[in-house]
């Protein structure tokens, strides 16, 4: 079973839309896939229509491995299950610090699962802190969405910056531009200064800017599933695609 | 991780009130239905002794996709772009690997025939997210007949409650019936299927204490009607084990006349052996060739590369003959004369038939006669068997080979009147002897017949009679090789058989009490 966490140190970058299409297209190509969902305002629980768990309470998620089995849900797509996120996730944070050895409590959970899937996909929350540290703890690898912007490229140093002050494996980070606007000069630009800069380490496979990712609140549903031939839908297949060889 | 529960109900059209019925009772859930707007066709398909059917599983083609269902329920399926016929003939696929069991020998015959549909129901909660899923699977034997649906609930992770409600509308639904899988059984059932009934050795069943004649008769009787049920298939040339099974249910018959002595009048008997002889005699090259051609893979085994020239010209003389006797054969079984020869011979012995002129033991009683024919020749296989060594001419081996076999047919033919049990045991050990001995005489057989082929074909004084002579020559050595060796497990086959146990069990039941 391998772990993949979708993570970003900053807000609507399009984490969410990433984990929950690729979680589809992962499930699509045959990949018995658990999407979690530890993001406070369970957004991706929402998209599957799958309303937040009320036995996920605080630090049940760590603790009682029966509790967190049965509150997974099963996904209106084949292979595909999603395990919602409860409104009390926001007090993870808390909970962790004060539980000894936390770091490795959310490995320890997801191993009651292993059985059952061959990726767990999780969509963090978009902070560094005690939960994050330990979803990169258990993470294989950390799927990173960056906005081609010069703002997004700050914060993907700091991210750097905090896997080396912390003597985490950067080779986890599998960053991956997100909202893409080719008409837009500056996009390009710093895509290309990226690609450079951090070399082999970008996907080349890119997340377009599309009003089909946006209609996924409309129509309650991956793009995969109703706008399969859009460029949207191709590409978190071709990231997939993509992925496959690193992981 | 999901259990399925499957539910049956027998319906005119499959948009039934049954699925609105089943809605209504479902509370807060909605059900949605797609249902597909055409049927497929459904084609079963089996060996002519049913094996797969009797080993409780279903076969069939639908679409290009074959489908095999098993005593559990669980489907699998490869794809099928070509004739079905024989199973070694499949394209390699999980349903050809699962039908490895089949003989070899036994061809795939398309059987009944349906139509089937699948629908797939989905339980929604108020957020249109399916919470449990419906998957009804449809069976007609035609259109016109009624559509047996069986629902299968198959629960999505998650939704306990929901699980809940749907099985409490489809309990509280008193038109379905629950089953625990979707079993072949029940898909036969809906197809209408008949089997064949086909059973090459049927069990007999004797009323009270009967006596030998009215064993022998039924036994007779019985075994004609098998030949008989052989007859479509030779003609139609389906496979071999047609007119295999043919002429093993006729010998079967000639053993009744020659081994239950005195039970048939003297000249009755002779008449009797006379008339299936007759019968008998017209499918003898048929079969040698059916033989040969079976094993043409392994006479090519056998030889060299150097050497196959020869076999290529022998087997298409051998394929050439084979159509010709067949075609004979398949004529003589369509006629008119052959058709009331046969029912004449087999009303002779019907139950309430008075024709047939009884012998001097005829009124002995069946179960005391067995003990004696059985007794007699069990003590004759011991003797010749005992005596066997290095320097036995290979008739002695011939002589206990067919008395073994006879002994064999007795026992078989006797076994409803035995403890089953016992019986049983012992024909299986010796079973075991005679495999040995079979071997042993197909390669002298075989070596024979080559070389009467030889004598008699090859369009002699050509090169191409050279070349089958020297493939014959060769391959009859490499036959005598074999022979030998199998001649030579005789002896210890013999002794394995010959033990205390089995010893002790032939005498207890078939050595009769001085009283009796």
């Amino acid at each position: 079973m391998k772990i993949i966490a979708c993570y970003s140190n900053k807000g609507g970058v399009g984490k969410t839309a990433t984990s929950v299409n690729l979680a589809h297209a992962l499930a699509l190509s045959g990949k018995r896939t658990l999407l979690c969902d530890l993001d406070p305002q369970g957004a991706s629980g929402f998209y599957y229509r799958v309303k937040p768990s009320k036995k996920l309470q605080h630090d049940a998620f760590f603790k009682d491995v029966d509790k967190f089995t049965k509150s997974i849900r099963g996904s209106d797509f084949e292979l595909l299950d999603v395990l919602p996120a409860n409104m009390t996730y926001r007090d993870f944070d808390i909970f962790l610090s004060r539980m000894k050895n936390s770091r490795s409590r959310l490995k320890k959970a997801l191993k009651a699962v292993n059985n059952d899937y061959d990726v767990v996909l999780l969509d963090c929350p978009p902070n560094i802190s005690t939960l994050s540290e330990s979803v990169f703890k258990a993470a294989d690898h950390i799927v990173v969405p960056v906005i081609p912007s010069t703002l997004s490229e700050r914060t993907y140093e700091q991210l750097l910056t905090f896997f080396d002050e912390h003597k985490l494996g950067k080779k986890k980070l599998i960053p991956v531009f997100s909202m893409v606007q080719r008409a837009k000069k500056l996009h390009l630009e710093t895509m290309e200064r990226m690609h450079k800069r951090y070399k082999k380490t970008f996907l080349n496979a890119y997340v377009p800017f599309s009003t089909d990712v946006e209609k996924m609140g409309v129509h309650r549903a991956p793009v995969l599933d109703f706008a399969r031939n859009r460029p949207a839908a191709k590409a978190y297949c071709a990231i997939w695609e993509e992925l496959k060889q690193r992981i | 991780m999901n259990a399925s529960f499957v539910y049956q109900v027998e319906a005119k059209t499959l948009n039934t009130g049954l699925t609105s019925q089943l809605g209504k009772k479902l509370g807060k859930y909605r059900l949605a239905l797609d249902v597909p707007e055409h049927t497929a066709d459904v084609q079963l398909y089996d060996c002519f002794d049913q094996t797969i059917q009797q080993s409780n599983r279903v076969l069939y083609r639908s679409n290009d996709q074959l489908t095999l269902i098993s005593q559990n329920g669980l489907a699998i399926t490869q794809p099928c772009d070509q004739p079905v016929n024989f199973v070694a003939k499949l394209a390699p696929g999980q349903v050809k690997t699962e039908l490895a069991d089949v003989s070899p020998l036994r061809a795939l015959l398309a059987g009944t025939k349906g139509l089937q549909k699948s629908v797939q129901g989905k339980l929604l909660d108020g957020n249109a997210k399916t919470v449990a899923r419906l998957s009804i699977q449809c069976w007609a034997a035609s259109p016109d007949s009624n559509w047996h649906c069986f629902i299968t609930f198959e629960p999505v992770r998650g939704y306990v409650k929901a699980q809940q409600a749907v099985l409490k509308a489809l309990a509280n639904n008193k038109a379905l019936q629950p089953h625990q899988v979707l079993s072949p059984t029940l898909i036969f059932n809906a197809l209408g299927y008949i089997p064949s009934g086909y059973d090459p050795k049927p069990t007999l069943h004797f009323k009270g204490k009967p006596n030998a004649i009215t064993v022998a008769s039924q036994i007779i009787h019985t075994y004609i009607d098998v030949a008989r049920a052989n007859e479509a298939g030779v003609i139609a040339d389906y496979d071999t084990e047609f007119l295999h099974d043919y002429r093993v249910s006729l010998r079967k018959v000639r053993s009744v006349l020659s081994l239950f002595k005195g039970v048939y009048s003297a000249p009755q008997t002779i008449s009797l052996k006379q008339a299936f002889s007759e019968h008998m005699n017209p499918t003898g090259q048929l079969r040698d060739l059916d033989v040969y051609l079976l094993e043409k893979d392994r006479f090519y085994s056998l030889l060299p590369a150097s050497l196959h020239q020869g076999l290529d010209l022998m087997f298409t003389q051998f394929e050439k003959e084979r159509a010709a006797h067949h075609h004979k054969l398949s004529k003589r079984f369509a006629s008119q004369a052959y058709q009331q020869a046969m029912a004449a011979l087999s009303a002779q012995f019907s139950a309430n038939s008075n024709v047939i002129k009884p012998g001097p033991q005829a009124k002995h009683l069946a179960a005391s006669y067995a003990q004696t024919l059985i007794w007699k020749r069990y003590q004759k296989v011991c003797k010749i068997a005992r005596a066997i060594d290095a320097q036995t001419p290979d008739e002695q081996i011939h002589e206990l080979r067919i008395d073994c076999k006879k002994l064999r047919y007795l026992m078989e033919f006797f076994a409803p009147l035995f403890a089953a049990k016992s019986i049983k045991a012992l024909i299986k050990s010796l079973k075991v002897l005679q495999e040995t001995l079979g071997l042993f005489n197909d390669y002298s057989v075989q070596q024979e017949s080559l070389q009467a082929y030889l004598a008699t074909h090859a369009n002699k004084g050509t090169a191409q009679h050279i070349a089958i002579a020297q493939s014959v020559g060769a391959l009859r050595s490499v036959l005598s090789h074999k022979q030998q060796q199998e001649r030579d497990q005789v002896v210890a086959k013999f002794a394995d058989f010959d033990n205390d146990t089995t010893r002790n069990e032939f005498r207890q039941l078939f050595k009769q009490q001085e009283s009796s």
